[in-house]
């Protein structure tokens, strides 16, 4: 009996049954447990390579936007054209990161979703025919769309991914790989969004025929304290929501100042930091009677104009009376995943949660956001902040058992001053 | 009688006895102004016996503690600590000038600091050890009179650094003047210190015991303090200069209408153990330039400029924030801390000429530099009196520059920090951190 059983389990046959079986149901949760995920298609990799050899620099975003300066066809399908170069060559440096990565990393359900993810977005564009009249571009444009809308929630499915590994990779080596990825990211964006948006301006004419201001991903008018009262708004509701209650804002300084910049960046930046200052603010004074002390919003423009050494500078501080940063956290705050928010206000620290839908987790539960818990909020603000270089960036004082000082400094993209802004 | 003469020649000895008899005479030995470096370079070696001894810091704890409980015999122990702590920290800098290009020792006013470093240095070196409160008094004496003499000694240096600062890259001369000045600062600290312990235990401290330990003074009342700063501040003469940019501006008004508003917040009682001096000094200067800076940028506005103070009661630390309106650092300066620097290369105004010439001014000075409040405000008040006596509408008040230099190495001597965040566009904001445990060491030989 045994010896039956030995020859059916053990025989040449079974094995190449296995063998095949595996081979042909890559995604299967079959019955047989690969350790070792596949990797991709011929195509990909030759695509892959070409992409790769081609020059990785930089470019400057004085080329990506003057797509948009005299629209018309041509240019929009030259639009399309630079962004079919560009973002290839940025994603394929992106996939060969996630394949340097070590490879139980890799392996990390989470991570692997967004290597694949990358690779298909690759393959797609890398393959995609190049647009020669307006209808092509359309379609190109649709298809950009859902790419961008694809990647919108990698940075979170990343955090998850490398929280769940902080045991394989050193904080530091995490640090370095979603700096990377993250500016990439922006890069990416910025030129896919500006095509998009110029795509459809072309498609909705503007009144009299010209641009407007608002044309592209940079905003020459972009209003600092418009943005920062709609933060306000928003982070006030989710203050309120998931703490009852909420600080007052008062805004001071150079209110009705504008300067050309990237909306949605600081958007984003002003968002994270008055998240913090608000929930710091209501923690802090949680038993105290009385009011809660404001958050303090000043709005200062550079006095000076740009010179070729320099450019000129919007710079917001944002000042609570939260309590401040301990000595010991300080070395942390700027490190990717690390969080003071308890366990009860957001995700639970790493890897004991399930696989399931926590990523943003307890931010749907309020249906708005959450307002703590990632701990990706500074380390994203400050690269934002900085990314058009020239000196730019974001600086945290503590005030500790007091409060903190935010100071954001933005370069003014009105390409005068400084060194070309390169993206 | 010989004993006495002997020990008295021990005490003001100005030629070396020690030397190589390599065949100099009698006058070549004798130590004078203006030697040739010839002769310098072979009597190296007494200062490099010194120069390899490690200096001994102290912290705030250990000076306080030392003081507490003082006996005759416990002073004695003081002053021979400060006589042999003195030389070494001395042969230091003298070393570290000696590493300096000669082209910028040779510079008329760094030369002038180095004779006096070697002045000082022969006298103080065999200066006979202490046995006895009267002898200690005599120390004291002698000790006093070194520190008034090297009281000229910062604005020289400073001046005659700035002259030279092409010969030095930035951080070499930073770094270099740096160590001078703490070390500087140190040895008016352990000497003040020693000598108020003596006038204390003989009962002369006009003081009393009461509320402080030699310099240091315990549960100095921070808000009482910036309180006190800003009254004086008010009512110092007011820099013409000033005035003439403000009327160049075409301001309706003058500076005076334009004093700002103060306002102070935060932990309101916070109290803090330090050297008084020292403290007074931060927070005069950096309120001084926010006051100056104030007004200056607000002379057109219908609203007074507002300071804001918040005070901060940490757990190991007190925490300083001053916050103006004044428009923030210029944007020629890359980064706040570049007005620490006296390279002209990382800050132009080192050799604007109103600078050098007030620089030079306050070196002939008699009385010196001491970088204190009340010599600050009373070098003041004797150039109005002489300025009303000539009739003359000189400016009162000159600035030299080394406001915010002196207060970061106030504040950082014992571990604490001055930063400053330049909003550009709307002001400056200031935090004076100071350690409150009193465990850190002097940061000297940094």
């Amino acid at each position: 009996m045994s010896a039956t059983l030995g020859r059916r389990t053990f025989g040449p046959m079974a094995h190449g049954r296995c063998f095949r079986t595996v081979r042909l149901s890559s995604t299967a949760t079959g019955s047989f447990h690969r350790r070792t995920p596949l990797p991709p298609s011929e195509e990909t990799l030759t695509l892959l390579q070409t992409y790769e050899n081609l020059s990785p620099q930089p470019v400057p975003l004085r080329t990506v936007i003057s797509f948009g300066e005299q629209l018309s066809p041509d240019s929009v399908v030259a639009s399309a054209h630079f962004t079919l170069t560009e973002i290839p060559k940025r994603l394929a440096q992106r996939v060969r990161s996630l394949d340097c990565l070590p490879f139980i990393v890799g392996t990390n359900p989470f991570i692997a979703r967004i290597h694949e993810l990358y690779q298909r977005s690759f393959s797609a564009l890398a393959t995609y025919p190049a647009p020669t009249n307006i209808e092509e571009n359309r379609a190109f444009t649709r298809r950009l769309e859902s790419l961008v809308d694809a990647h919108s929630d990698d940075i979170p499915i990343l955090a998850k991914g490398f929280r769940e590994s902080a045991r394989y990779i050193t904080p530091a080596a995490t640090s370095a790989f979603l700096d990377e990825i993250i500016r990439s990211r922006i890069a990416v964006r910025l030129i896919a969004e500006q095509h998009i948006a110029v795509s459809h301006a072309l498609e909705t004419p503007q009144e009299g025929g010209s641009v407007t201001r608002e044309l592209g991903i940079v905003n020459k008018k972009t209003s600092p304290k418009e943005l920062i009262n709609m933060c306000a708004r928003f982070v006030t509701e989710l203050s309120d929501a998931t703490l009852g209650t909420s600080p007052r804002l008062v805004l001071e300084g150079d209110l009705d100042a504008t300067f050309p910049y990237v909306p949605v960046h600081l958007e984003y930046i002003l968002t994270e930091v008055l998240k913090n200052s608000y929930r710091a603010t209501v923690e802090h004074h949680h038993d105290d009677p009385g009011p809660l002390p404001p958050v303090v919003v000043t709005i200062a423009s550079s006095l000076l104009p740009p010179s070729p050494q320099r450019p000129a500078y919007m710079s917001i501080r944002i000042r609570d009376q939260g309590g401040g940063v301990s000595p010991a956290n300080m070395k942390n705050i700027f490190s990717y995943a690390f969080t003071t928010a308890d366990s009860k206000g957001a995700l639970s620290p790493t890897g004991d949660d399930g696989l399931d839908g926590e990523i943003t987790g307890k931010g749907l539960q309020t249906g708005l956001g959450s307002i703590a818990g990632l701990g990706y909020g500074l380390p994203l603000a400050r690269l934002y902040a900085s990314y058009f270089g020239g000196g730019s960036g974001l600086e945290l004082v503590p005030l500790y058992r007091f409060g903190t000082d935010v100071f954001i400094k933005l370069r003014v993209l009105d390409m005068k001053g400084g060194e070309e802004v390169m993206i | 009688m010989a004993s006495a003469v002997r020990s008295a020649q021990a005490r003001t000895v100005r030629n070396v006895v020690v030397g190589p008899k390599v065949g100099l005479n009698n006058s070549q030995r004798h130590y004078s102004a203006g030697s040739s470096s010839g002769l310098h370079f072979y009597r190296n070696r007494q200062l490099e016996l010194w120069a390899s001894k490690k200096p001994t810091p102290l912290s705030l704890r250990q000076l306080v503690f030392y003081g507490r409980s003082m006996t005759p015999e416990r002073l004695i122990n003081s002053a021979n600590y400060v006589r042999t702590e003195l030389p070494t920290r001395i042969a230091h800098r003298i070393r570290d000038m000696q590493a300096l290009p000669y082209v910028v020792v040779r510079q008329e006013m760094v030369g002038k600091v180095y004779e006096l470093y070697w002045d000082a240095f022969e006298r103080i070196r065999s200066y006979a050890p202490i046995t006895n409160l009267d002898e200690n008094d005599q120390f004291c004496e002698f000790i006093q009179g070194l520190l008034n003499q090297h009281s000229t000694a910062i604005p020289n240096l400073a001046l005659g650094l700035s002259l030279t600062s092409a010969y030095l890259p930035p951080d070499a001369l930073d770094s270099f003047f740096r160590r001078m000045l703490v070390s500087r600062i140190s040895r008016r600290v352990i000497c003040e210190h020693h000598i108020a312990l003596s006038d204390t235990l003989a009962g002369r401290h006009p003081d009393g015991t009461k509320g402080h330990v030699g310099v240091i003074y315990n549960e100095i009342g921070i808000k009482d303090t910036i309180e006190r700063c800003v009254e004086l501040l008010k009512q110092r003469p007011r820099d013409m200069a000033d005035d003439e940019e403000l009327k160049s501006m075409g301001a309706r008004k003058g500076a005076e209408e334009n004093w700002p508003t103060f306002k102070i917040d935060g932990h309101l009682d916070t109290k803090v153990s330090y050297i008084k001096e020292h403290l007074e000094y931060i927070i005069f200067e950096i309120f001084k330039n926010a006051a100056r800076f104030s007004m200056l940028r607000r002379a057109h506005g219908d609203v007074p400029p507002v300071i804001r103070t918040t005070i901060v009661s940490g757990d190991e630390d007190i925490l300083i924030r001053v916050s103006d309106q004044g428009g923030g650092v210029t944007p020629e300066i890359n980064s706040t801390a570049d007005l620490f620097s006296f390279s002209h290369i990382r800050n132009s105004t080192r050799l604007a000429e109103d600078r050098l010439s007030a620089l030079r001014d306050a070196s002939l000075l008699e009385r010196g530099f001491t970088g204190t409040v009340a010599e600050q405000l009373a070098q003041e008040a004797r150039s109005q009196q002489e300025a009303a006596k000539k009739e003359e509408a000189e400016p009162f008040v000159r600035r030299i520059g080394l406001g915010l230099p002196l207060s970061n190495i106030f504040a950082t001597y014992f571990g604490g920090s001055l930063d400053l965040i330049s909003l550009e566009g709307w002001g400056l904001d200031v935090y004076i951190r100071l350690p409150r445990l009193g465990t850190n060491l002097e940061g000297i030989e940094v």
